[in-house]
């Protein structure tokens, strides 16, 4: 299945549009993404000091309320990565 | 009570001081506090030539009125407040957030604009990415949202 994560904040490092499509087995919760963001950024993006993003990331159901690890994932679900944040 | 929160957009608006001070105003009140951030032109060592906000638009609005019903909820009922934060490309020495609060006393204005301040920076999802002179950029790392129990 495939779904698509809003980017926002450092997260945005990852593509150059706002929605990344990311491949999961079927059935994936919110803790299967973060695994698999962790092997991404792994792989590509070490140097752009996104190493904890994928433990320190919150997310957001489409809705804007914040799913937790054991959240089951639909096919073609939008969901949001909510880096730490830092306004004011 | 007055309540006005927004995010502005900085390619259309500026965030307005008169603005703030007009819209808090009452004869019902004693005090007014206005707490004014820009952007600095250093920081830890770095020459800073602007920053951008990033912002989840609903969510941030949703905390903001959130956090100011708190505030007055928590200081004062009868307090008008205004709360303005910048979304985009703010350059050295530009408002980036503005919070102003009209209150029938001086102690409940301070408080209730410090309590924003600070609940702002734990709650609502804003983000930084400074730009510097020599050429550079670099997200500036903040709060989880995650609950601490879970990050291992």
């Amino acid at each position: 299945m495939q779904i698509k994560l809003k980017l926002y904040g450092s997260s945005k490092i990852l593509s150059d549009k706002e929605i990344l499509h990311i491949e999961l087995p079927n059935n994936s919760n919110i803790e299967k993404l973060r695994s698999i963001l962790n092997k991404i950024i792994s792989e590509k993006y070490l140097k752009n000091n996104l190493q904890n993003l994928s433990k320190t990331a919150a997310f957001f159901s489409d809705s804007d309320e914040v799913i937790t690890d054991n959240y089951k994932l639909k096919d073609k679900e939008l969901i949001s990565i909510i880096p730490p944040i830092g306004g004011g | 009570m007055s309540l006005h929160t927004a995010l502005v957009n900085t390619k259309e608006e500026k965030i307005s001081s008169e603005k703030a001070k007009k819209f808090i105003l009452s004869e019902k009140n004693g005090a007014e506090s206005i707490f004014v951030g820009r952007v600095r032109n250093e920081n830890s060592g770095k020459k800073v030539l602007a920053v951008t906000y990033d912002a989840h638009d609903q969510a941030v609005i949703k905390s903001f009125q959130s956090i100011c019903n708190n505030a007055i909820s928590k200081f004062d009922k009868n307090a008008n407040i205004f709360l303005e934060h910048a979304k985009g490309y703010v350059s050295v020495g530009e408002i980036s957030i503005l919070i102003a609060v009209g209150s029938g006393h001086r102690d409940e204005a301070f408080k209730i604009c410090r309590y924003i301040l600070e609940e702002i920076k734990h709650q609502s999802p804003i983000w930084k990415k400074e730009h510097y002179t020599e050429g550079s950029e670099e997200w500036l790392p903040g709060h989880s949202l995650r609950p601490k129990k879970d990050i291992k």
